[in-house]
């Protein structure tokens, strides 16, 4: 029994996220001794992200690494590895995003000691909501929005577009025959987040992917 | 979420006990919605032997800067404006945190 509210009340004063957060630190910690470069691409299902992936593994070739999320299925890791690149698929069973202590056991099995992997790209599981919300210890952030989705998306999942580094506008080659306004996309993700850096690109034409892979690779220490 | 909050708990008072009532704070930018915290906490908190706590939310307000006339705001969502300028353009200073601030643990319970 207690003799007062004060003794049954106990401070606790703890974020929640500061789990998945230690994970990610340690995460940063790995890459970063191996100098390796991380990416973190979130877009809806259907943006184009593996597409998008399968284009820089061709240009960087086995100086990259990818960490597929997916749901179910090594499809993706697969069409990867198809393009080039050593891939990693983690299943996550229905959870609908990556968290850094799932990214954290793939590092440990991914054998990147030789120092041949200067870049790794996660992409994530796709969904605007539950992946802004997990840090995976990335050095970029990368919000993919295709043009088929429409242009009113970034101030529907401001969670997202407010965090990240870059926003990839895809599927540019579809824009003559859609109505989408990518100068309200640029703007809107703007207001959010000043500091976005902004590429429009076509991974299915390779319109504007040599100067995207260019940025990245500029980042590269 | 539910469970990291669970485990947190679990961990701060290091046994399983009934709990009458957990406090917590959420900003507004952190995209979690109240009802649906408070319907998976009470569910995982009694799996996981904590009994049925009431959820207590506090939320609180994001702070913004406004990168046209530099004034400091209060929002309580991303879309509003600076209340000076009218300007959209800003940067976010906080608003996106969850905490687990405290628990209350049931009279009765030992």
């Amino acid at each position: 029994m207690y003799d007062n509210d004060a003794d049954r009340r106990i401070d606790i004063s703890e974020p929640v996220m500061s789990r998945n957060d230690r994970f990610a630190a340690e995460n940063r910690k790995f890459l970063t001794d191996r100098n390796i470069y991380t990416l973190n691409l979130i877009s809806s299902p259907g943006a184009g992200k593996t597409t998008v992936l399968e284009v820089m593994a061709r240009f960087f070739g086995p100086g990259m690494a990818v960490i597929e999320g997916d749901v179910q299925t090594r499809r993706d890791a697969e069409r990867i590895e198809r393009a080039g690149c050593r891939a990693w698929q983690i299943e996550t069973g229905g959870a609908c995003h990556l968290d850094a202590q799932a990214v954290g056991n793939a590092l440990e099995h991914m054998e990147m000691e030789d120092g041949t992997v200067r870049l790794l790209a996660i992409e994530n599981v796709g969904n605007l909501i539950c992946p802004s919300g997990y840090f995976l210890g990335e050095d970029m952030r990368i919000g993919l929005l295709s043009i088929p989705e429409g242009d009113d998306k970034v101030l529907k999942y401001p969670s997202l577009f407010s965090t990240v580094d870059v926003l990839l506008i895809n599927k540019m080659d579809l824009v003559p025959h859609l109505d989408f306004d990518v100068d309200r996309v640029v703007e809107e993700c703007r207001s959010l987040n000043p500091d976005v850096t902004v590429f429009t690109v076509s991974a299915r034409t390779g319109e504007g992917m040599e100067e995207f892979c260019g940025f990245v690779e500029s980042n590269i220490s | 979420m539910a469970k990291d909050m669970t485990r947190i708990i679990g961990r701060t008072l290091g046994r399983k006990v009934n709990l009458e009532r957990v406090n917590v704070t959420v900003g507004p930018l952190s995209g979690i919605s109240p009802e649906s915290l408070r319907f998976c906490f009470t569910e995982i908190a009694r799996m996981e032997g904590f009994g049925e706590p009431e959820l207590v939310i506090t939320t609180t307000e994001a702070r913004m800067v406004c990168l046209e006339c530099g004034h400091e705001y209060s929002a309580s969502d991303f879309y509003q404006c600076c209340p000076v300028c009218g300007s959209i353009s800003r940067r976010i200073l906080s608003g996106r945190e969850l905490t687990v601030d405290s628990v209350e643990i049931e009279d009765s319970a030992e």
